[in-house]
């Protein structure tokens, strides 16, 4: 009796193991080539394509758990948004004559790059989509993108940033969101101007932190502002309070931080208990997103960011709208804000449709020519790309937290309030 | 003058460590477990101190004291039920059956509080100066409780009747058996505390980390390091061990330019298996060696 009991409970072990990632395969063996696999999956996808014609698979593997849980969710709700809005209001998607509908395939990467390059494996030879769109940061994109490219298979992604991405030499991969090394143009630009004369940044080591870390430098130094130090951090970074130590004795203007959500919370939070009170505080990712003024409170107050789209800016497009209609259509469907994560992912797998509809075919190259000749104006800004499938035509906005709310600073033409600077420092707030 | 601020600092972040894996440490010296959930009672703790701030606007402190007996309770039932019926056989055993526990308390979690990054914002959130030092206060407060309670946890393993039992069950399960120790129940309310401590430390950081269901990793990553560094189920090693760590990854940061942070977490680890290849045991001798049984 007593061994059943242990052996049940270690059948529930494994079970409490394997189950909270459903979609996640079991890894089986597969061939070097992988043509291999794909002659093997053949027989029973082709009847069931017959069965359903005119549906166009588009896969993606998007973290659902994991350190990009939050940022995964957004990309995830920004594309079922598309699909659904495709589906049921657009009337499928038009290639020459016949409409096709959309069945939309995502698994959880679990944000392991091990994981992602798995399941965009299985994605194109088990699951037989035709198109991918990309997963949430760039180093997911970097490793998911190595495995499109070697099929042939069209990757439109809005969520790898990094501009190491596009120096690779591929011809599968685009992006609809400005790359990483401009992020902090028109925020460091605003801050010249306002007198800002010296700059620290801090990077965590990962390829879209980096690329921003380098656009960073560039841009101060272009707009006469001295870089006082640079520092990378490691990813599993739980304290940042020598960071900050370290960079109160240089005592800069500008701090830049460059990570993602986590991180940016992690690093205000440290400055604060160090009191590292510069002039200005930026973070890459974060001060665009409601949550983060939410929990942080006051602490997030003056602190700057950059932004890939705002809902209060005044682009028209030919679907969606303008970015204030997007916003409305996505609060009714999921019951919070769109950050700019949603939104471009949602632009991302809009991009991949109008390429579809010109070029009137499903094929590979067809659509592929059909991206590099794009230029259009959409509810997330306009696109063109160039020949490494980065859009050119999007500039990057910059927004600051002002008495809890979010309002863009920069560049002049989207402002709808002056920067504030000097920041109060963080213990006379 | 800034080489005191330094030292203050890697002073207080080590303090900071040595709570956060004092129950992971007790844990595998008393029952030779290697509790890879533990970072998940450090996430339970966090969000514990983030639902009373937010829906009742209790101070995280507050919620520190309050946790302690509710994990206390969950951590017993759980070694009561599930683990107690493991714990005699192979380590991959209880490793597998934590690592399951880790993945779907986080899961929990995450189904119950959205993936969201929460933070709590205390008034005390900032940092007061004493002798022209900066001492960052919720990390101030951190050091000493966690002094205080790894003092009294001390006390109560070596002065009192069940803290003698707890000791007895680690240095010799069989002997301990002999003597009428119910090895079950020590283990039981070993796992208690803790998993109470545990909480209550991840309740204390709600004010300078980030919240979110998969925060719990990288706390136990340390945790098995720190705890490797300075001797199983000791508790002086515990404090040795987080505060070398601490000093170590925060002077290295400070006086490395350019790649110091990552410099300290390569040094901190390379410290670890310099210690384990000479001294198996730990800096401190602990409870036990840290392949016993493997």
């Amino acid at each position: 009796m007593r061994k059943l009991t242990f052996g049940l409970l270690i059948m529930l072990a494994v079970l409490l193991v394997a189950c909270p990632s459903p979609a996640t395969p079991t890894p089986e063996p597969q061939a070097e080539t992988g043509g291999q696999a794909e002659q093997e999956a053949d027989a029973p996808k082709d009847q069931m394509e017959e069965m359903e014609a005119k549906v166009i698979r588009i896969g993606a593997a998007v973290s659902e758990t994991g350190k990009y849980a939050r940022e995964g969710q957004d990309t995830r709700q920004g594309y079922i948004l598309w699909q659904e809005w495709v589906n049921n209001e657009y009337g499928g998607i038009k290639v020459g004559d016949e409409r096709y509908k959309v069945e939309l395939i995502i698994y959880d990467d679990e944000s392991n790059p091990d994981t992602v390059t798995r399941l965009t494996e299985k994605l194109i030879t088990e699951d037989k989509v035709q198109f991918l769109l990309g997963p949430y940061s760039s180093g997911l994109t970097k490793a998911a993108s190595a495995i499109s490219e070697k099929y042939k298979i069209i990757m439109v992604e809005g969520n790898g940033a990094s501009d190491s991405l596009f120096e690779r030499g591929f011809k599968y991969l685009f992006a609809v969101l400005t790359p990483a090394s401009r992020y902090t143009e028109s925020g460091l630009k605003a801050l010249a101007d306002a007198g800002a004369k010296s700059v620290v940044i801090a990077y965590k080591d990962s390829p879209f932190p980096k690329s921003v870390a380098q656009g960073a430098e560039k841009w101060a130094q272009e707009y006469g502002m001295d870089v006082l130090a640079v520092e990378s951090y490691p990813a599993d970074i739980k304290d940042a309070t020598a960071l900050m130590t370290k960079f109160k004795d240089l005592n800069p203007d500008v701090f830049v931080g460059a990570g993602h959500f986590v991180d940016g919370v992690l690093l205000a939070r440290n400055a604060e208990e160090v009191d590292f009170a510069p002039k200005a505080f930026m973070l890459t990712v974060g001060p665009s997103n409601p949550e983060f003024v939410q929990e942080l409170g006051k602490t997030a107050d003056y602190i700057i960011g950059p932004t890939q789209w705002e809902r209060t800016m005044a682009w028209q497009g030919q679907y969606f709208g303008t970015p204030e209609e997007y916003a409305k259509r996505y609060e009714e469907r999921w019951n919070e804000p769109p950050t700019y994560q949603a939104a471009e992912s949602t632009a991302t797998a809009l991009a991949l449709q109008i390429a579809i509809e010109e070029a009137g075919s499903l094929d590979s190259d067809a659509v592929r020519q059909a991206l590099l000749d794009m230029d259009v104006m959409t509810f997330y800004g306009p696109i063109k790309f160039d020949e490494t499938g980065k859009n050119v035509a999007k500039a990057m906005g910059a927004i600051q937290i002002q008495d809890g709310q979010i309002v863009v600073v920069a560049p002049e033409e989207a402002a709808v309030a002056d920067l504030i600077y000097p920041m109060t420092p963080w213990n006379e707030r | 003058m800034f080489f005191l601020q330094a030292l203050l600092n890697g002073i207080l972040v080590g303090g900071f460590y040595g709570f956060m894996i004092l129950g992971f440490s007790i844990i595998w010296g008393v029952m030779g477990i290697i509790n890879l959930a533990h970072g998940e009672y450090v996430m339970m703790g966090a969000y514990f101190a983030w639902v009373m701030f937010r829906q009742f606007g209790i101070d995280p402190l507050v919620s520190a004291v309050l946790v302690f007996p509710i994990m206390f309770v969950v951590g017993y039932v759980l070694q009561w039920l599930v683990i107690n019926r493991v714990v005699e056989r192979p380590h991959l055993i209880s490793l597998l059956l934590s690592f399951g526990l880790s993945i779907s308390i986080a899961n929990i979690y995450k189904l119950i509080y959205t993936a969201d990054y929460r933070s709590v914002t205390v008034a005390y959130a900032g940092s007061f100066e004493v002798a022209g030092l900066t001492f960052p206060t919720v990390k101030t407060i951190i050091f000493f409780a966690g002094l205080l309670i790894m003092a009294g946890l001390h006390l109560f393993l070596q002065r009192t009747r069940l803290g003698k039992s707890i000791r007895a069950a680690a240095q010799n399960k069989e002997a301990a058996k002999i003597v009428g120790i119910d090895i079950h129940r020590v283990y039981a309310i070993t796992a208690g505390i803790c998993v109470g401590l545990t909480a209550m430390a991840g309740a204390m950081i709600a004010p300078i980390q980030p919240i979110f269901p998969f925060m719990g990793p990288l706390f136990t990553v340390r945790a098995f390091a720190i705890t490797a560094l300075g001797g199983l189920g000791r508790i002086p090693g515990a404090l040795l061990g987080g505060l070398l760590l601490g000093i170590v990854e925060t002077l290295l940061t400070i006086y490395v330019p350019g790649t110091g942070a990552k410099v300290g977490t390569a040094v901190s680890f390379l410290i670890l298996v310099l210690v384990l290849v000479t001294r198996p045991q730990g800096l401190l001798k602990g409870l036990r060696p840290v392949e016993e049984g493997a």
